[in-house]
């Protein structure tokens, strides 16, 4: 009696337990469909059209080729991409050096001060990042704003050109990327054990020791998890350069617009996609295997 | 608690994300932004149709291109209700008439040379010129053009020719044409525009060549050419590029037809030129989709911008050339003044048309090398 009320008891449990498995697998189906049809097939058709051929006028023809990559190969190409990964280096060294001092002194703030800040540091968010491109226009231009206080104090005595230029462009692509950079190094820095720095302070480091071999290695996933939220899209965004670089600096989004529009070359712009896409994941790969690190703080 | 920061954390971060990619969205199309007058439009439309029930018209062109009050003059005294959606480049508008097949919008306001592709694709109808009397408007002259040699097709809108403008007080140099811009002396001062066609073109004319040529060594030379040209370019620029000129930033530029009347308005000192190697010229005109969903009233929007009145009142705010005939009599006299050009060149121009792939590719290519000699 009692073995079998047992058994029954048991039976009662695996089929809860296969019950509560199979609605489970229920529930992330969404999840599975949203990734099948908006992330997986999207790039799937991109690397087939990446192999066919443009049509003579409009469109594409389902002729395979390997053109489209070895057209990449081409010195002009290869230039856009060294150009782009020179830019996304530099702005990524550029956020990382405001980026980590900012986050990390926004840890070390009292509670309430510390929401302020991140409440300033998520406000320009609540505007276009287009919008706010022409802010620095305003700023930069001949006869702008930095031109006339430069020019009032008596630093300069003729415009400088600022705007439409390199520099220009670096500036607003850490501007808009800088967030990303302090977010993840304060949420590393603000979840930090302060216990290990007062250990190592105790055994006799000092404060720079301390700092570079405990709170640097301690913040170092922030910190990847930051040069990758930035490194990425500063390879991918043409806006800020076609806007602050008067349309004279070609990033590969730039030459994959147009490539689109006027150059009618879908397939070279799959291929220079594929190759984007292909170089970032590099990257990353190659940032985990050189750190070790594991945990991008709650990235990948 | 820590826990709690750091959801925080993340979710603020996906906020930034999303908050970056609008940005991106914006510029890549106005995506956001065409969609919501669209959806805007049908919603109101369905309401008007119980009053009215006179239907629809979608319009498709570049934002503003058709003003505002034209389109409620159209409205009041058709009852048709106008949804008006934009496009920011030529190419992005027949990637949408080609998914639709054709389909969707009853007007497209499109340039001369993809209006040609989209004819040979079968994506424009015929006009029905029983129901557009006032056809006949328009000047012969706009007529006959390679995109529409039968004149079956399409209504010329905004008919223009390119030219430079520079300040006078600005420039040492003398400019006569698009051989004086390799001056040294215009070095980092001047705005052109953002295409390569139309830049490759001015070097191509310079040696004397067509802009549509398809010999691929006359296009590499022209290339080479153009590079010697980037240490006097200043910014490269599509839309209100006379505001360059005006501010000072460059002192001379190439400019739309719209962009030399804009200029000249606010600043009558600029010195307009007619490049001695020859004129470029280009049309936009309306054309109807093949399967527009509302192909008679397309059709009472043609004939309705052909009043001479309303045409007038058209070319009075587009600052393009008036291809109405009908319309010269309403025009004020200080808009001939002020429309720089004459009818009379427009023979005299050359249309950029279509080339070769091989073509097309090279002109991509060089323009790449061109632009990263820029920065």
């Amino acid at each position: 009696m009692l073995s079998r009320q047992a058994s029954q008891e048991a039976a009662h449990t695996v089929n809860a337990a296969g019950r509560k498995r199979n609605r489970w697998w229920m529930t992330v189906m969404p999840l599975y469909l949203f990734t099948i049809f908006f992330v997986a097939l999207p790039i799937v058709y991109l690397f087939v059209l990446s192999f066919l051929t443009r049509a003579q006028t409009w469109g594409v023809v389902n002729e395979f080729t390997l053109d489209n990559y070895l057209k990449i190969l081409k010195p002009v190409y290869l230039n856009t991409f060294k150009e782009s990964f020179q830019m996304a280096v530099l702005t990524t060294l550029g956020t990382l050096f405001i980026g980590y001092p900012f986050g990390y002194l926004m840890a070390k703030l009292p509670k309430k001060t510390k929401s302020l800040m991140m409440l300033c540091v998520v406000i320009p968010f609540w505007t276009s990042a287009l919008m706010r491109m022409y802010g620095w226009i305003i700023l930069f231009r001949s006869n702008g704003l930095l031109d006339k206080v430069l020019m009032g104090i008596g630093l300069t005595d003729s415009p400088l050109k600022l705007l439409y230029s390199y520099p220009a462009v670096l500036v607003g692509m850490v501007y808009s990327l800088l967030p990303f950079m302090i977010l993840s190094v304060y949420s590393s820095t603000d979840k930090m054990d302060w216990s290990l720095v007062e250990a190592a302070r105790d055994l006799g480091a000092t404060r720079w020791t301390a700092f570079f071999t405990v709170t640097i290695k301690m913040t170092l996933p922030g910190i990847l998890s930051g040069i990758i939220l930035v490194f990425i899209p500063s390879m991918g965004l043409f806006f800020i350069a076609d806007i602050l670089g008067g349309g004279k600096v070609m990033l590969v989004g730039n030459l994959i617009q147009n490539q689109l529009q006027s150059g009618r070359d879908w397939p070279f712009a799959a291929a220079l996609s594929v190759v984007l896409m292909v170089f970032t994941s590099m990257m990353i790969w190659i940032y985990r295997k050189a750190t070790g690190v594991k945990d991008l703080e709650g990235l990948l | 608690m820590k826990k709690g920061r750091k959801s925080l954390a993340l979710l603020l971060a996906a906020a930034l994300v999303s908050g970056c990619l609008s940005g991106c969205g914006n510029n890549a199309g106005e995506g956001g932004q065409d969609n919501a007058p669209a959806s805007d439009g049908t919603t109101a439309a369905s309401a008007s149709e119980k009053k009215e029930n006179a239907g629809e018209l979608n319009i498709y062109t570049w934002a503003e291109y058709v003003p505002q009050d034209v389109i409620d003059q159209f409205e009041k005294e058709t009852g048709i209700r106008v949804n008006y959606t934009n496009f920011e480049a030529n190419e992005e508008m027949l990637a949408k008439l080609e998914t639709s097949k054709g389909g969707e919008y009853d007007i497209i306001i499109a340039s001369d040379y993809i209006i040609k592709i989209a004819a040979d694709e079968g994506l424009v109808k015929e006009i029905d010129k029983e129901k557009v009397p006032n056809y006949s408007n328009i000047d012969p002259i706009f007529q006959n053009f390679f995109y529409d040699p039968d004149n079956s097709l399409t209504v010329p809108y905004g008919p223009g020719i390119p030219l430079l403008v520079y300040d006078p007080s600005a420039v040492t140099c003398e400019i006569t044409g698009y051989g004086s811009l390799w001056d040294p002396s215009l070095k980092d001062s001047l705005a052109l525009m953002d295409s390569e066609r139309v830049v490759m073109g001015m070097a191509l004319k310079t040696m004397g060549e067509s802009f549509n040529t398809e010999d691929l060594d006359v296009i590499q030379a022209a290339g080479d050419k153009l590079m010697e040209l980037a240490p006097n370019v200043r910014v490269l620029s599509q839309n209100q590029t006379q505001d360059f000129l005006l501010s000072g930033e460059v002192s001379a530029a190439f400019l739309f037809t719209s962009q030399v009347v804009l200029a000249l308005n606010q600043n009558p000192e600029l010195k307009v030129v007619y490049p001695e190697e020859g004129l470029g010229f280009g049309v936009d005109a309306a054309f109807i989709p093949s399967q527009a969903p509302n192909s008679d009233n397309a059709h009472a929007f043609l004939n309705f911008i052909l009043d001479g009145e309303v045409g007038a009142n058209v070319s009075q705010q587009t600052y393009y050339l008036c291809p109405n005939k009908a319309s010269y009599e309403f025009l004020p006299e200080e808009f001939q003044k002020s429309l720089v050009i004459s009818t009379d060149d427009v023979p005299n121009g050359e249309f950029i048309q279509d080339v070769s792939p091989e073509a097309t590719a090279l002109h991509e290519e060089l323009w790449t090398k061109f632009k990263a000699a820029l920065d």
